[in-house]
């Protein structure tokens, strides 16, 4: 299992230095080879750690200076590594498509495969050192990917700029978490720190975890830190969209977990508490500006933020209920959590990939302009359907099976009757379901709207199929959706062994019983298998009923009713604006979007209207009453320092020898 | 008894509900209509209408609109096909279910919500204003509705630390004591409003409207015709009958058969029409008095469900 | 089934009805129907003092509740009535926080009521002391209906609200407020209602509206 670990990385940068070799023809093609092998590689050690419950270490004082590398990857981390290579294998295959007419520059076909390993190296990373290595890396690539376009718009390079800044505040907080728990227990290496964690003083620890959480946050998209997401998520490339929001995303609850779990041991609630209502937060606004978004990509990113806030609710919840001493419903928790991750980021690439696909064919990602794709391009709009049915928590794919499994950890959260959980529970009951409802919304019209319908502009008139690699990349997932849904227990054991490194005492809450989820101290079994097995046996046996009813005739087509109008045109129909825009009345506190409406008149008469515009501009509320103060604050303060700065190269000589003395004074 | 436990009753208990179901909904929604104008003063048509009208339109020829694709035509089958599951997995005639495995509350709300969300893509196909409306409508008004359904279920739930359906149906049956408490008054309120809502009645929607301007569920399935047109109205009229089975089977479960014998389930049939039946004569006259509400209202009315089921939910704890 | 489970289960709803009623003032706009939620508030708090009464066999419990009906019941929602019937703009159209806000934030106020009434609750358990957090509930959401309403009549509304609430409170820690002080309170606040209808009725007749806001331009 070492040489595999070794073959990752190896293949990975391999991969990276290819990628900046290679000639422009053969550049994607060698990038995709490597990452598809050390994705492989890993995907092998990671199932393999999964099902044993053998750990696979990597110890080698050679490639970074003083400190060496420490790799280790237990089941925890191996569910990351398994998660990111099955996502990174797809983008992969998809890239090779994209690049048809997209060629990959050098730079980034270097930092693809960069970004890649990286991800692959952050969970099996198992001292401070190298986890910071392997996570700056991994920062500094996807920062180059999402300004692969930066000459298209200004657009691209200010969301990479609110990328990068929100990305090494988080980078910071995590590092400085880190080096306070390493100098207090005296080591560097992760299990080092783990054996004298607990003899810190319990306000230093819980220091040490609003550090790491702060950052993890940051990285996983919680919000109120959020706030790159939508704008790196819609203006990066698809692909790498779908890395970031369906891999990397990711590892911000890996951190949590590591560091909350692991490295600390588990907490007092309050620090549950704090992550519990960072998740209700996210999941709600989250799925509030997804449901009223007309932005295709962006949609997707804030319901990114929606789920990850889903699946904070669950860690939090196995947090809260194994400080209280509930451990089984704690193992349930973190079960359904882990579980929502792992289909999250299957929906979600398999979303962005399709939704790259429809940028690909229109070259937009307006909603408003798309519409009627379905007809034009029934590959890549199948692909998308099966994300949006499993993104729906619609039966019989895989976000049903996870949302179920929430759902019952709330449940049972409540049952547990410690008295926190039992004003909560509910709250996250209420915050699950209007995500769930408000995501329904927000996927019947990405999909309503986009794909169906008429075509609303001459760019979705024109669309046709990408090329075929591309759909097979989104298809993999798309069919992962499938398999999850109808085939939930192939995950009971993966998942189980996952929990039992975190929840020790737990034991395996869930099982599979034959084909159905069982939960040991609940009463009754769920089992996917059949409700997807009876709704296609219903589905067979109405649809033949129909066509025996109505064999008689042919289908008619017919225009379709226009109050006595004939023509039909793209302009009559509802648009994604339109469809949001009861949602977007009942959310306006929490939207507060600027609408201006503009009528004018003829000459002649008050009462002919000659035309009118109706535009709302729906920014992030964050944004602006958060972030802008914040903003202009340190601009402030920014000008005070310029004082300091008045162009004397003497002068500034004579800071440093101020500087110099400073030090050997105090730090003798 | 066969080797997996499962009984010729428990078959047979699945297939009559179906069969039950799939005659007796649109008879359930004549009988409501007739109800309704009789109490208005109206002679009104008979209750088997519904049906002869369901046969006229099965006669007619398919049509659909221009535009349209696949998902159009596969709505009304999706619709039709999802409450029938439903219908099998609800323990309506005995708690002793042989669909185990999918008779969750949970469950259920989930494959109805496919069904609704089948629907609003096909209204979305028609590529018309009218479908747009429906559909936006629609979903607004099934997110919202959410919330208050699920933290209702939870009140039901946690008593018996489970939300599958038979342990739920049990549950009350051993404890009738349960079945007045606050948490359970609190939670049928919650439970009419959502299912008012969601199977399109007064004062949410007014089903005997045809105006397309202010109507949600008769905008979504404007474009239907023939026997589309029939297969929508009984995946709709089904629904109905589903919800109401549901709701008189998890607050008043009375006569549902617990063991498995032939008098017992001839009775729990009966008393399960009488039940829905009741339920539906109840809903009708309250349309009666009310009046629909304007559609910004309605988010006003669903966080008034959500309320009484947290209250439910927190009345469940103190008493526990 | 014993008669102490039927008590508590009783209890549970008559103090039930007292939060729910004060949820339902927040929840309807029409002054007639916020003046019945407090009507029918008013004869769920009497029955909660008649059950505790028949309970602990407590008959100045029952002369409680029939005072409690008599005033809280019958007189006060009377004189609302005429209150409203005098001005038919009463109604809340346009409330300082919308009609769902609202009730989020009832239900957000009810689980800081549960949270804050935890200590109390788990040191006796029991019926009546569990069902504390329902009249704690309700005296924060009485408080929320004069944070968020405009109109005079819900204004009073939400202070008759937050009396109730902490008469249902008293009730039942106490089980049963000795009857002189339940007495002065209930008068006190028939008085307090009966000075308000007076000051109203003259800002009626002053500015031909009943609403709070036209008393900023008092300032002025």
């Amino acid at each position: 299992m070492t040489a595999l670990l070794v073959a990752v990385a190896l293949s990975g940068f391999a991969g990276a230095v290819g990628g900046l070799l290679a000639r422009a023809r053969a550049r994607v093609v060698v990038v995709a080879f490597f990452t598809i092998a050390a994705s492989l590689a890993a995907l092998t050690v990671a199932l393999d750690v999964l099902r044993t419950g053998k750990v696979a270490t990597l110890t080698t004082t050679q490639v970074l200076p003083f400190t060496g590398v420490q790799l280790r990857l237990d089941a925890l981390g191996a569910l990351f590594v398994a998660v990111t290579a099955v996502v990174a294998t797809a983008v992969s295959i998809y890239s090779v498509g994209y690049s048809r007419h997209h060629p990959m520059s050098r730079s980034s076909a270097c930092a693809f495969a960069t970004f890649v390993t990286s991800m692959l190296l952050v969970p099996a990373a198992w001292s401070v050192t190298t986890f910071l290595f392997a996570w700056e890396l991994m920062a500094v690539a996807s920062l180059a990917l999402v300004l692969t376009d930066y000459r298209r718009s200004a657009d691209v390079r200010s969301a990479a700029i609110w990328y990068a800044v929100l990305t090494q505040i988080g980078a910071t907080t995590i590092a400085f978490g880190l080096v306070v728990l390493a100098v207090k227990t005296g080591g560097q290496g992760f299990t080092t720190m783990a054996l004298h964690s607990a003899s810190m003083a319990p306000w230093l620890r819980g220091a040490v975890f609003l550090l790491a959480l702060t950052g993890f946050a940051s990285k996983a998209g919680v919000v109120p830190l959020h706030v790159w997401l939508p704008k790196a998520h819609a203006e990066a490339p698809s692909a790498v969209s779908a890395l970031m929001s369906a891999a990397m995303v990711n590892l911000g609850i890996y951190g949590i977990l590591r560091v909350g779990d692991t490295l600390l041991g588990g907490g007092p609630s309050w620090w549950w508490i704090t992550v519990i209502m960072l998740g209700v937060g996210s999941a709600i606004y989250g799925s509030i500006h997804a449901a009223t978004s007309t932005d295709l990509k962006r949609l997707l990113a804030y319901s990114t933020a929606d789920n990850i806030g889903l699946v904070m609710i669950a860690i939090g919840t196995a947090g809260l209920l194994s400080s209280t001493g509930h451990q089984s419903f704690a193992a349930l928790a973190l079960f359904a959590g882990m579980f929502h991750l792992v289909n999250h980021a299957v929906f979600k690439g398999t979303l962005f990939l399709a939704a790259g696909s429809v940028q690909y064919a229109t070259g937009t990602r307006d909603l408003d302009q798309l519409g009627g794709l379905f007809t034009r391009m029934p590959i890549a709009s199948t692909i998308f359907a099966f994300g949006t049915v499993a993104i729906t928590a619609l039966p019989p794919l895989c976000g049903f099976v996870s949302e179920w499994l929430l759902l019952q950890s709330l449940l049972h959260g409540l049952s547990s009757s410690v008295s926190v959980s039992v004003v909560l529970m509910p709250l996250c009951v209420a915050a699950l379901a209007l995500t769930g409802g408000l995501t329904a919304a927000a996927f019947v019209k990405a999909f309503g709207v986009g794909f169906l319908g008429i075509a609303r502009s001459p760019a979705a008139e024109g669309a046709s199929e990408p090329p075929r690699l591309m759909n097979v990349g989104a298809g993999v997932l798309a069919s992962l959706c499938v398999v999850l849904g109808v085939a939930p227990i192939a995950m009971v054991g993966l998942l189980n062994s996952v929990v039992r490194t975190i929840q020790t005492s737990g034991g395996s809450i869930v099982s599979s019983h034959g084909e159905a989820l069982a939960i040991s101290d609940a009463k009754g079994v769920f089992d996917p298998t059949l409700i997807a097995l009876a709704l296609v046996t219903s589905l067979l046996c109405v649809a033949g009923v129909r066509r025996v009813l109505s064999r008689r005739h042919a289908i008619r087509r017919a225009p379709a009713w226009g109050c006595g109008r004939e023509l039909q045109t793209a302009r009559m129909t509802y648009t994604a604006t339109s469809f949001a825009e009861p949602l977007q009345r009942v959310f306006d506190d929490v939207l507060q979007p600027s609408q201006d409406l503009d009528v004018s008149h003829r000459g002649e008469s008050r009462y002919f209207v000659e035309s009118v515009r109706f535009g709302t501009r729906g920014g992030d509320a964050f944004e602006r009453l958060l972030y802008q103060p914040v903003f202009s604050t340190v601009r402030r303060l920014a000008n005070k320092a310029r004082l300091l700065q008045n162009g004397s190269v003497h002068r500034y000589l004579a800071y440093g020898l101020g500087a110099l003395v400073v030090i050997l004074v105090f730090a003798r | 008894m066969n080797a997996a436990g499962i009984s010729v009753w428990q078959i047979g208990s699945v297939a009559v509900q179906v069969a039950l179901c799939v005659v007796g909904a649109p008879l359930l929604v004549g009988l409501m209509r007739t109800v309704r104008c009789r109490l208005e003063g109206r002679v009104g048509p008979p209750v088997r209408q519904t049906w002869r009208d369901l046969r006229k339109l099965l006669a007619k020829q398919r049509t659909q609109p221009e535009q349209s694709s696949f998902f159009f035509a596969v709505a009304p089958v999706v619709l039709v096909a999802t409450t029938i599951v439903v219908i099998a997995f609800t323990p309506m005639v005995t708690t002793r279910t042989a669909l185990l495995g999918g008779s969750d509350l949970f469950a259920i709300v989930f494959l109805l919500l496919l069904g609704s969300v089948s629907l609003a893509l096909a209204a979305l196909d028609t590529g018309t204003a009218f479908g747009g409306m429906g559909s936006s409508r629609l979903m607004a008004i099934v997110a919202l509705a959410e919330p208050a359904l699920l933290v209702a279920i939870l009140a039901l739930a946690a008593p018996v630390h489970s939300s599958s359906l038979p342990v739920i149906v049990a549950g009350s049956l051993h404890h009738p004591m349960w079945l007045a408490t606050p948490q359970r008054l609190l939670a049928f309120g919650a439970f009419v409003i959502v299912i008012l809502a969601e199977s399109g009645r007064l004062p949410v929607d007014n089903p005997a409207t045809h105006l397309e301007l202010t109507m949600i569920h008769e905008a979504l399935m404007l474009e239907y015709s023939g026997p589309d047109l029939a297969f929508v109205v009984l995946g709709e009229s089904l629904r109905l009958t589903v919800l109401l089975a549901l709701l008189s089977n998890l607050f008043f479960p009375w006569g549902i058969a617990t063991a498995l014998t032939g008098v017992s389930f001839v009775v729990a049939i009966a008393v399960l029409a009488a039940k829905v039946a009741l339920l539906a004569v109840a809903v009708a006259a309250g349309e009666v008095a009310v009046a629909k509400l304007r559609l910004f209202r309605v988010p006003e009315l669903l966080a008034g469900a959500f309320v009484l089921s947290v209250l439910a939910v927190l009345s469940a704890l103190v008493i526990a | 089934m014993t008669n102490h489970s039927v008590a508590a289960a009783l209890l549970a709803l008559t103090s039930g009805t007292v939060l729910l009623c004060a949820a339902l003032a927040l929840w309807r706009r029409a002054a007639r129907g916020i003046v019945s939620a407090l009507r029918v508030q008013g004869y769920a708090l009497a029955a909660t003092a008649a059950v505790l009464g028949v309970q602990l066999h407590e008959p100045l419990l029952l002369v409680t509740s029939g005072l409690l009906v008599a005033v809280k019941g019958v007189a006060i929602p009377m004189l609302f009535g005429r209150l409203v019937r005098l001005d038919p703009a009463s109604s809340e159209t346009d409330p300082v926080v919308n009609v769902p806000a609202s009730l989020v934030a009832a239900v957000v106020l009810t689980l800081v009521a549960f949270v804050a009434t935890r200590p109390i609750v788990e040191s006796v358990r029991g019926v009546p002391i569990t069902l504390v957090p329902f009249g704690f509930a309700t005296v924060l959401i009485g408080f929320f209906v004069l944070v968020a309403r405009r109109k005079a009549v819900s204004q009073m509304v939400g202070l008759l609200l937050v009396d109730n609430g902490i008469g249902l409170v008293a009730l039942l820690l106490t089980t049963g407020v000795p009857l002189l002080i339940e007495l002065g309170g209930t008068l006190d606040v028939l008085l307090v209602v009966v000075v308000l209808r007076v000051l109203v009725t003259r800002m009626h007749a002053q500015l031909g509206v009943l609403d709070l806001d036209s008393l900023q331009e008092l300032r002025d």
